[in-house]
């Protein structure tokens, strides 16, 4: 049987239309491993690797808190490619993965800044005084986690101990291989494609002589594109504030290949922290992101040990504060705690809907009253048309 | 009370007065219209206080949106019953003076325990001072539309009422206006929660100075009274009948149902508006301020020339419908759009001032003379019943699902009305079209009706019993007067009828007086 050539053409493109977004809106099959290959490691030894196979292409994620410094890597390769860990005691020593990367990004949390806020503002800006710690002494240790086709999660406490700084810095990463809001505020979406990053600063100690203490976290970007190309900020507006109340805004930090091509690597967020262990319009905080500056990988990370390899130019390293607070809300030490949720992603960032719910009062609201108001005259005409014809018919008695 | 227009002809037969201190001289009294608008203003500018100052009170109180929204609410809760009562106690009990300055005290104090809960940063005494605050102030409304009715009359008196309403309301814009600059200037001493409750305090002194012209009304009113042999005789029968709701019509409880639903996507919103138009449009917190206040700025300037305009063209339903569409239309733009929310709100002004000038007089024409305090008393009632609910509600929308939501459901709220409205002007239709007449057309068929005279009822009265194309209609000469009087607005006509009932009117005329113009607008109630 042969069509007309033109509906053919309908038909085929419509084909495409429908393949296309059964691939984009895909789920992935996750299959994850703690410590693989490991047979020393314990509950202080974290090295996450999950495997997210879609319909072409894999992707190899690894959650890594090994070195110390909290970092997530995503590897996009083919169907066929394995990545496998080699240890040294209870450090990774080697990366080996089976075939070229189509791509590969990654972030790392590597600082913790603490500033004199002098203006009350909450951002960071370097005539403020300030201080660094290193994340590379913290001790981490795996509280909580899930290993499973539907979820893979865990949950670590990170205790720094410095003789400048005591507290716990938490951290949780979650993925899931289909697309829902997290279950949290600021209910970030997750999608197969993406893991949520939740960290949150609990009892900080601050320096004594800064009364005006707030803390930055000091984030590193990596991805494979040309060295001397950079990430792009990008904040737009959502009209739907349902999932987050009160933030309409949306930030996203996107490589240069997504950026130019479409496909690449993404961290998103809402400028929104939390003040409070219990999220809450009330407990929300403003959350600043500063410009990016050019850097180098950090020694002795994760981070070098899996790109140390690849050309140098073909590398991308920027790194960029996020810090928290808004005038006259008594800085760090008014609730001694911070918390703060990005996801970090492949592919095109996710874009919110309006709920089934909004579209529903709309079409509700609109169609009732149209179908009152038309029915309603075609009754009233219909009732006048008849008097007016019982008057015509008695006057011609 | 006495029957006020009896009361200022004896006024007028006395000698003509010489000198300005003289009460019944031009000046005297223009004084006392001065005093009687800014007996009022305390209580409107203090009402819109949490407001105006919202997004301190998550900064420094650290309330979230259901605990602040709760703030509002119960302002309304006393004023279920009190819009009854209110009123009630003045005639029966306090008389126009003390019950003036009783209501003004109770508001005065009000604030004070607010503020003093905020210094402190104790949630219940926040709670119980915007309580006491509202017990005071629905009556105190009353209250100084008595004192109007006692003062001018004939010509000025709707003139008065109006611009006392549009004073009042100025109150609550020039609130908007000024609490900012307040606070800034208080966080130059004070730091925390205890900034915000000094500026509370200092919002406050507005209510002051209202029981401080309550005060001096009241002994230009005591002296009034001595110079000019008034006398105040005291009501004898009740404001209202509860029993009266039973013989009302379904009309009348479609119109309740937009008194409820379409005012409860305007009074919320103004309570939560700060911060919406500061998180979505990324407004400063004045120039957030300041789009908040339109809404009542347009309706205190608006709301007049919207009385002539009904005045003049009739078709009540007509107008309210249109408005209702029209308030969606703006609730649309700012749930939907980027747009500059100053489109959005200063629509919703002028939707606001059309709707309120044209459904408040469809109570006089659905309901007898004689129920009509009652009408007017459950309306006010389900009203403050629904504000006081929803804002609940409202609060943790936000706080849960967030502003959309929040406009979704106010969507929704207008969508019930419309629907209301609709209803409305079909059932009208069916009846051929009493409430939506033009006002030549309207004069035509009261007069015709008049000359048919025979005691009782009202127009959808003989609408009811219309089915035959000549309706008989049982309209007096004097209710027709009577109606076209509460629509003439501002132009009422300054004859005085000395009947019972014409005096029963009257009164229940200053009690709801604020609905009755279409010249003027309803209270925030």
């Amino acid at each position: 049987m042969k069509f007309p050539s033109p509906i053919w053409m309908h038909v085929k493109s419509f084909l495409i239309l429908i393949l296309l977004s059964v691939v984009c809106g895909q789920d992935r099959k996750i299959t994850s491993k703690l410590n693989p290959g490991c047979n020393t490691c314990s509950a202080e030894t974290t090295l996450v690797y999950v495997r997210c196979d879609g319909s072409a292409d894999s992707i190899h994620q690894i959650w890594d808190f090994t070195r110390h410094l909290p970092t997530v890597i995503f590897t996009i390769a083919s169907l066929n490619s394995t990545l496998n860990v080699t240890w040294d005691g209870k450090t990774p020593k080697s990366f080996a993965l089976s075939e070229k990367p189509h791509y590969s990004f990654a972030t790392a949390i590597d600082k913790l800044y603490e500033y004199n806020d002098l203006d009350d503002n909450g951002f960071i800006v370097p005539k403020y005084p300030q201080h660094e710690y290193s994340l590379s002494k913290v001790i981490w240790h795996l509280n909580e986690s899930r290993f499973a086709d539907k979820e893979v999660m865990v949950y670590l406490n990170g205790f720094i101990d410095d003789e400048r700084i005591r507290g716990i810095i938490n951290i949780k990463l979650d993925l899931i291989p289909f697309k829902d809001y997290a279950t949290d505020l600021p209910h970030l979406i997750h999608t197969a494609n993406s893991t949520l990053f939740d960290i949150s600063l609990t009892n900080l100690t601050t320096r004594s002589h800064y009364n005006a203490s707030r803390f930055a976290l000091h984030l590193l970007m990596i991805s494979t594109d040309h060295v001397t190309d950079t990430m792009h900020f990008t904040m737009r507006k959502s009209l739907d504030d349902e999932h987050t109340p009160g933030v309409f805004e949306i930030i996203e930090i996107k490589t240069p290949s997504l950026y130019s091509t479409g496909e690449g690597g993404y961290l998103q967020f809402r400028p929104v922290g939390y003040t409070q262990p219990e999220r809450g319009v009330a407990s929300s905080t403003v959350a600043h992101v500063s410009d990016f500056n050019r850097t180098t990988l950090p020694y002795r990370s994760t981070l070098r040990l899996f790109y140390g390899g690849s050309d140098i130019a073909d590398l991308l390293v920027q790194d960029m504060f996020v810090s928290f607070g808004e005038n006259g809300d008594g800085f760090y030490k008014q609730h001694n705690y911070t918390a703060w949720s990005f996801t970090i992603g492949y592919g095109t960032p996710p874009v919110e809907k309006f709920s089934l719910f909004v579209i529903m009062i709309i079409s509700i609201g609109l169609g009732v009253p149209l179908a009152l108001a038309l029915s309603g005259i075609v009754y009233v005409v219909l009732r006048r048309y008849r008097q007016r014809s019982i008057t015509r018919f008695t006057n011609e008695d | 009370m006495d029957n006020p227009e009896s009361s200022s002809s004896t006024r007028l037969n006395q000698d003509p007065p010489t000198s300005w201190c003289h009460p019944a001289h031009r000046v005297h009294r223009f004084l006392a219209l001065i005093l009687m608008c800014f007996l009022c203003f305390g209580s409107y500018f203090c009402y819109d206080t949490p407001g105006a100052l919202a997004d301190n009170f998550k900064g420094d109180s650290h309330l979230n949106t259901s605990q602040f929204a709760l703030l509002y609410s119960i302002y309304s809760w006393p004023n279920v019953i009190l819009c009854f009562i209110g009123g009630y106690l003045i005639d029966r009990y306090f008389g126009v003076r003390l019950g003036t300055i009783i209501y003004m005290t109770i508001v005065f104090i009000g604030a004070v325990v607010f503020a003093f809960g905020v210094y402190i940063n104790q949630f219940w005494l926040m709670i119980l001072g915007r309580f006491i605050f509202g017990i005071g102030g629905e009556s105190l409304q009353v209250a100084v539309n008595n004192y109007v009715v006692l003062w001018f009359n004939g010509k000025e008196l709707n003139m008065v009422f109006g611009l006392q309403l549009s004073f009042s309301r100025f109150g609550s814009t020039v609130n908007f206006w000024v609490m900012e600059p307040i606070y800034k200037w208080v966080a130059t001493y004070y730091s925390g929660y205890e900034k915000l409750g000094v500026t509370l305090f200092i919002a406050s002194l507005t209510c002051l100075g209202s029981l401080i012209c309550g005060l001096i009304l009241g002994w230009m009113d005591h002296r009034a009274e001595k110079m000019l042999n008034r006398q105040e005789a005291q009501a004898k029968d009740e404001p209202f009948r509860l029993i009266d709701i039973f013989n009302f019509k379904p009309v009348y409880w479609l119109v309740c149902v937009i008194c409820v639903a379409y005012y409860l996507a305007i009074f919320p919103f103004i309570a939560l508006g700060k911060m919406f138009f500061e998180r979505k449009f990324d407004f400063m917190p004045q120039d957030a301020n300041t789009v908040n206040s339109m809404v009542y700025l347009l309706s205190a300037a608006l709301s007049p020339f919207f009385g002539i305009l009904i005045d003049k063209t009739g078709r009540n339903v007509t107008w309210v419908i249109l408005s209702i569409v029209t308030t969606i239309g703006s609730h649309f733009l700012l749930a939907f759009t980027f747009i500059n929310p100053y489109v959005g709100v200063m629509s919703l002004g002028i939707s606001y001032s059309l709707l309120a000038s044209g459904l408040w007089p469809l109570i006089a024409m659905i309901v007898p003379e004689n129920q009509l305090g009652t009408a007017y008393g459950i309306s006010q009632a389900v009203q403050n019943m629904g504000l006081a609910t929803v804002l609940i509600l409202a609060g943790i929308i936000v706080d849960k699902y967030g502003y959309l939501m929040l406009e979704m459901f106010f969507l929704g709220c207008l969508f019930i009305s419309l629907i209301a409205g609709v209803v409305i002007y079909i059932v009208d239709s069916a009846n051929n079209g009493i409430l939506n007449l033009s006002p030549s057309v309207r004069e035509a068929y009261l007069n015709k009706s008049a000359n048919r005279a025979e005691e009782t009822a009202n127009l959808l009265d003989h609408v009811d019993s219309s089915d035959q194309e000549e309706v008989d209609s049982r309209l007096t000469n004097q209710q027709s007067s009577q109606l076209s009087n509460q629509n003439a607005g501002i132009e009422s006509s300054g004859d005085f009828p000395r009947d019972p009932a014409q005096a029963h009117s009257d009164r229940i005329r200053s009690r709801y007086i604020s609905q009755l113009l279409p010249s003027t607008i309803p209270d925030r109630s």
